[in-house]
């Protein structure tokens, strides 16, 4: 299982190559509640440290009972008082050095009070501020929210009728309890692209899904049949039954490749499926506990 | 043309007197590239086609290796050492696995200059021997490509990731000035090669991260001194545009960065450049409108910075579009008159042809049928989103993905075929929203991958979007940078490690070679000493191909 999740995270990495200037956090296949190793950098590169969730903690207690009135208590801003997550200051501010400055002093030409807080409550509340920068910035440690909104009653006729899912799936066989195996954006996307990342027809597959058969016929008429490890316009390469690697240059349609790919319906579903389908799938996947 | 001319000559003028060696004649800028590249395209019109017909197709079967030149990255002996950092941080093989070479290198009086991040590089066009190195210590910022160096008589000048610009001495490499641009820790982070107009150094910068707005500059090629800067979004309430956001703080933190070299017409005197996505980058709540100018090829006097027209590609984008991709200018006919064009493949997945003198649109379609997130366009092209396909906490089935139909690595127009090459993705993502916040901040959903279709090189006839031919590599390809030529040949890299050439007719492959990597830039042509070399980046390496004598 683990060897498969390194696949798939790979295979994830590789479908989405370009994704925003900077893909530092990849769209991968995590579970809900389940992060990708958090990454240390924002997409900026700025580094940010591991901080004290002690001192996050106490800081966003008093900062809620002390500064929450004027900045909101998440620290966005309120009434009277800026965003404090988007200031200059506590971006360049380090274990409360600038932010203490402007505590202690207030500003008073904006209309802000002096605080009389001691050199540990300054550092508490500053952590507080950064952990919410870095939780904005670091993109790979979002938390995907509660995503089951749809039918389950619709997505079960889904299944058994328009999605066709019966042809292949069983919910008393493979699927079976499935909504006990896996946390629910594991199954959408399971639903979505069981095998994301693969290109079609084409790079290899994770180690535990259906592999692309390739068969190659020879000038000759001899048959040549197995997993496909590569193909481009220029030589298709598969493992044959006896676990052979065999590789073919390609010029033009010679040799003749075909393909065949068992998670075909998969893709070719991206094109049909609504996005009430996807929901009422997860939904009723989800529900077979 | 004529007053362009003078322009330019007033220019040569007031440069010092050192009309010889690495010195690049301004000139050269306004011509299709020949003898030099001596700009991020080769020339200012982003078409990235060569006259150039040694290497054409009945030749092109003896096109052989030349020379390979493999960087050596950081801190190594010889190195010529700048910048702020720490010794001991960045070698400039970034955190994206080894060094990858994505800038164009510039090729004047026999000398190629090129970067990776934090690196700059003269190398010898003849034959890949390094000259000099120069080597940027950084404080930071991200680390994922550089476009390249940009050139003003004997000076390059290049941008780093903690957002310097930097000039050098071309002949030594030695630092003459650096000057700061943006605050690393705003998560800005800078990738574009300079382009240089007249006597303006023009940069830009990037960054995602934490809704910091993007802006558009140019500096005194003599001492780095700002000349004007253009902000991509207004400042306040009533400047144009400013009816697009709900409020000034949204729009202060809008986003739209500028991270790939712009286009000019020295006629018009206008730069254009497309911009990136609004912030924050897929929760749109708290910028409801439009959200001008982010996503939008604007036009602005290379003078002033003043903006003089724009057109919006991705109204109110919630999806990552930057709308930065090579704003390619075309000199074409419409209903049998000539015009002034421009086009965009724009990430977003429409191509797009505008009046660039006027920004008015002309074509705008679709050129990826998996598109799935518009609702068509409205009567001045611009497409209308559809709202459902937002990010959605349960999910939204979107494509393209946030990479795009295409991106960064560039288009090219060739004017022999009348036809707009760009290499595609079509591919499919789930985009969740995971802050419900009224303010959201930073990218504010996560995205999951959800499957390709494939990837396919288009050749577009830029009269009405249409793919005229298609090549579907069949092992999925991936997005490479273009060249077409006057050998009427088609240069682009396959995803599989192959540089190959296409008839661009047809889309026939004429001719193949294996590298060690993905090309990773856009290639080039240049002729020196009656050889017509082809230079292409691969990974960590410089490769360069001519025919066999």
């Amino acid at each position: 299982m683990r060897t498969t999740t390194a696949a798939l995270l790979l295979l994830a990495g590789m479908a989405i190559p370009l994704a925003a200037q900077a893909p530092a956090q990849r769209p991968a296949q995590n579970g809900q509640n389940t992060p990708v190793t958090p990454p240390r950098r924002g997409l900026g590169g700025r580094e940010y440290p591991d901080y004290d969730q002690a001192e996050v903690q106490r800081g966003q207690t008093l900062f809620v009972s002390t500064c929450g009135f004027c900045h909101g208590a998440n620290a966005k801003g309120g009434e009277t008082g800026p965003d404090l997550l988007r200031s200059v200051l506590v971006l360049d501010d380090e274990n409360g050095e600038k932010i203490g400055q402007v505590v202690l002093n207030g500003r008073p030409d904006k209309g802000m009070p002096k605080f009389n807080l001691s050199q540990d409550q300054i550092r508490d509340i500053a952590t507080f501020l950064h952990q919410r920068v870095k939780d904005a910035a670091l993109r790979g440690t979002y938390q995907i929210l509660n995503i089951v909104s749809g039918d389950p009653k619709a997505g079960e006729a889904y299944f058994n009728g328009a999605g066709q899912c019966t042809q292949c799936h069983s919910v008393t066989g493979d699927l079976a309890h499935i909504g006990s195996k896996f946390d629910a954006v594991t199954i959408q996307q399971k639903i979505v692209m069981p095998r994301e990342g693969r290109r079609r027809p084409g790079t290899p597959a994770a180690p535990d899904a259906a592999p692309v058969q390739a068969t190659v016929t020879l000038p000759s008429g001899q048959t040549v049949t197995g997993k496909l490890e590569h193909i481009d316009d220029f030589t298709v390469a598969l493992t044959d039954a006896n676990g052979d690697y065999q590789s073919f240059t390609r010029n033009g349609d010679t040799p003749k490749v075909e393909l065949k790919d068992p998670l075909k319906w998969h893709t070719d579903q991206l094109l049909k499926y609504s996005d009430a389908d996807i929901h009422n799938l997860t939904a009723y996947l989800v529900s077979l506990k | 043309m004529k007053l362009s001319r003078i322009l330019f000559g007033a220019v040569v003028a007031s440069l010092p007197a050192l009309l010889c060696g690495q010195m690049l004649d301004p000139s050269l800028l306004l011509k299709p590239p020949t003898n030099a590249w001596p700009t991020y395209n080769g020339d200012y019109t982003g078409r990235r086609f060569s006259p150039l017909s040694q290497i054409n197709q009945s030749t092109i079967k003896t096109l052989n290796l030349a020379w390979v030149h493999r960087v050596m990255p950081g801190e190594v002996p010889g190195s010529i050492v700048g910048g702020l950092g720490p010794a001991a941080r960045g070698g400039g093989s970034s955190e994206f696995g080894g060094p990858q070479i994505k800038s164009t290198p510039l090729m004047v009086n026999g000398i190629l200059y090129f970067t990776t991040p934090d690196n700059t590089w003269a190398v010898d066009a003849r034959s890949g021997r390094e000259l000099w190195h120069y080597f940027w210590r950084t404080t930071g910022g991200i680390h994922i490509g550089n476009r390249g160096v940009g050139m003003y008589g004997n000076w390059l000048f290049f941008e780093t990731p903690d957002n310097y610009l930097v000039s050098l001495d071309a002949k030594t490499g030695k630092e003459r000035w650096h000057v700061q641009i943006a605050d690393v820790k705003q998560e800005y982070f800078s990738t574009p090669a300079p382009v240089i107009v007249g006597n303006h150094v023009i940069v830009g910068t990037g960054g995602d991260s934490l809704d910091v707005p993007g802006f558009l500059e140019a500096h005194d090629p003599e001492t780095g001194a700002i000349q004007w800067k253009w902000w991509s979004e207004p400042l306040k309430k009533g400047d144009p545009g400013s009816e697009t956001w709900p409020d000034e703080y949204s729009m202060r933190h809008g986003g739209g960065m500028t991270w790939i070299p712009g286009t000019y017409d020295p006629e018009l005197h206008l730069y254009y450049i497309g911009t990136g996505n609004p912030n924050p980058v897929m929760a749109g709540q708290s910028r409801k409108g439009d959200d001008l100018f982010t996503c939008t090829i604007v036009a602005l006097n290379v003078d002033t910075g003043k903006l003089v027209w724009h057109f919006q590609t991705s109204p109110h984008d919630t999806h990552d579009w930057d709308s930065v991709q090579t704003p390619v200018l075309i000199d074409g006919e419409i209903d049998g008159k000539p015009r002034k064009l421009l086009a965009q493949a724009s990430r977003n997945g429409y191509f797009f042809l505008l009046d660039r003198t006027n920004g008015k649109n002309i074509v705008a379609r679709p050129y990826i049928e998996t598109l799935n997130w518009s609702k068509g366009v409205d009567s001045e092209g611009h497409p209308i989103p559809n709202p459902e396909k937002e990010p959605q906490v349960s999910g939204v089935l979107v494509s393209p993905p946030s990479g795009g139909a295409t991106n960064w690595p560039s288009p090219s127009f060739d004017p022999e075929t009348g036809l707009f090459y760009v290499s595609t993705s079509e591919a499919f993502s789930e985009f969740y929203l995971t802050d419900t916040d009224p303010h959201p901040e930073g990218y504010g959903a996560a995205e999951r991958a959800s499957g390709r279709l494939g990837s396919t090189l288009r050749a577009i006839d830029y009269k009405t979007g249409k793919t005229c031919w298609r090549h579907d590599y069949p092992g999925g390809g991936g997005i490479s940078g273009l060249l077409t030529t006057a050998g009427k040949l088609l240069f682009s890299g396959d995803g599989s490690q192959h540089l190959v050439a296409f008839d661009p007719a047809n889309g026939k492959i004429l001719w193949h070679a294996g590298l060690a990597g993905n090309i990773s830039n856009g290639p080039e042509t240049y002729m020196l000493d009656g050889k017509q070399y082809l230079v292409v980046g691969a990974g960590d390496s410089l490769y360069a191909f001519t025919l066999a004598e």
